[in-house]
């Protein structure tokens, strides 16, 4: 069944991504998992590094690893604010594990309850979102 | 000099001219690039403000985040220098790390105690000749700064400033005016202030000058008074977006100091291309005196054998 169409922009520090209709948008947000549909309730969600989906049809998906960001939906469409934006097969699975493993060892430096250790902790977090997607792609 | 040396000398100025105007040409097209990133960031600035707004309106006021909060006493001031990776930019890394160490100074002299932070090699290196260490060293990005390079760097003056490592941050950095242009600028990055957030008057351009106008457009759009769902609470959404305005702040700086570089190093690179045209015009002049008294002395020199033998 084919859903109805609203529109999407997805903005990120260095310009515009995507900004196109589509049926689905599907991200997660800091509570969980979350797919909007046209005419949702106005909305400001906090978003998570993860797969950013977007469902033009049944068939065709444009898909995206983001970092962390902010989705608003507003009447008839959706804002997607990210700070960065890649496609997953440009992930360097590798890479991103030595990334991975500086980030453990600041944690593990870092003073219980500081701000580096939750900067760190935000590091840790991003990375293994990313890593996650080389694995499963 | 004689005429196989300026022969040479003209040829090798010739080589330098063909590689200075190479350079400009090269700096030009970077130029454009980067003028075009800092029109890039805009919508995303502008869109972070206005979430902010939406968020602060429905937590009724912006909670107190350590990163707006003035430290008791001001003792330690972190500066950022924000410089390039290379030289042959004419005075565009120097005038920054004179300004930020004069800066420095300053507060030292007030008997405050300086952390040095720089991004490009350039401020590093002039850094540690002037016997100072950089704290935070960021590198090798200057020619194309990503978001990332601004957000590691936020990262650790964040951190630095709520662990109490610094009590004020303030950035140094070349701001973007046209090609011919750039003005040393020095800011205050932390304490973050409210007027900064919420885009009160004058505080707009730190974020884009049309943040404003699309302010009011978005205000009527969004029809402010619809229910909205938060997901967390605006509390915990403005406490991610409130550092958002610092990691935007350095990316801004980043990019308006890459396109002051390409700016600064396009006009050096004129200047040189036309002084080595100078140089060439000077030694052909000289060639070409030479060669006539050359000639001159050859012409001589034979009447003056046939006059001989009459």
């Amino acid at each position: 069944m084919a859903r109805t169409p609203f529109k999407v922009e997805v903005l990120t520090p260095e310009g515009e991504v995507f900004n196109d209709e589509v049926e689905m948008v599907s991200t997660r947000t800091s509570v969980g998992s979350i797919g909007i549909l046209a005419n949702h309730q106005p909305l400001l969600a906090m978003l998570n590094p993860t797969e950013l989906r977007l469902y033009k049809s049944e068939s065709e998906v444009v898909r995206y690893a983001q970092g962390e960001g902010f989705l608003q939906m507003t009447g008839d469409r959706a804002l997607v604010l990210v700070d960065e934006v890649f496609s997953v097969d440009k992930l360097d699975a590798a890479d991103l594990r030595d990334r991975l493993k500086r980030a453990e060892d600041e944690l593990a430096s870092a003073e219980e309850d500081s701000e580096e250790r939750r900067q760190a902790e935000r590091d840790k977090r991003r990375l293994e979102a990313f890593l996650k997607l080389t694995e499963s792609a | 000099m004689a005429l196989k040396d300026v022969k040479s000398r003209i040829a090798s100025v010739k080589n330098i001219q063909k590689i200075t105007r190479a350079m400009e040409m090269v700096a030009a097209a970077r130029l454009r690039r980067a003028e075009q990133r800092i029109e890039s960031l805009r919508p995303y600035a502008g869109a972070v403000r206005r979430m902010t707004r939406q968020a602060a309106e429905a937590a009724g006021n912006v909670p107190n985040f350590p990163i707006l909060n003035e430290h008791e006493s001001e003792d330690k001031i972190g500066i950022l220098l924000v410089t390039g990776d290379r030289g042959l930019a004419g005075a565009f890394n120097s005038q920054i790390v004179r300004a930020g160490l004069r800066a420095g100074i300053e507060y030292e002299g007030a008997g405050k105690t300086t952390v040095w932070y720089a991004s490009g090699r350039r401020g590093v290196s002039s850094l540690a000749f002037r016997g100072r260490e950089a704290k935070g060293a960021y590198t090798g990005f200057t020619d194309r700064p990503s978001y990332a390079n601004a957000r590691e760097i936020a990262a650790d003056l964040v951190a630095a400033y709520v662990d109490g490592e610094v009590d004020r941050v303030e950035i140094v950095y070349n701001r973007y005016v046209s090609a011919l242009t750039q003005e040393v600028t020095r800011e205050t990055l932390l304490p973050l202030q409210h007027a900064t957030i919420m885009g009160d008057d004058g505080a707009d351009d730190s974020l884009g000058g049309r943040a404003a106008e699309e302010d009011a457009a978005s205000d009527h759009a969004d029809g402010k008074h619809a229910l909205v769902e938060y997901e967390p609470d605006p509390e915990v959404i403005l406490e991610r977006l409130i550092p958002a305005y610092v990691e935007i702040s350095i990316f801004r700086a980043l990019l308006e100091s890459t396109a002051s570089e390409h700016g600064a190093r396009m006009t050096a690179m004129r200047n040189a291309s036309e002084n080595a045209g100078d140089i060439i015009k000077d030694l052909t002049l000289e060639f070409n005196r030479e060669r006539q008294a050359a000639i001159t002395q050859e012409i001589m020199e034979v009447v003056a054998g046939a006059e001989s033998l009459v």
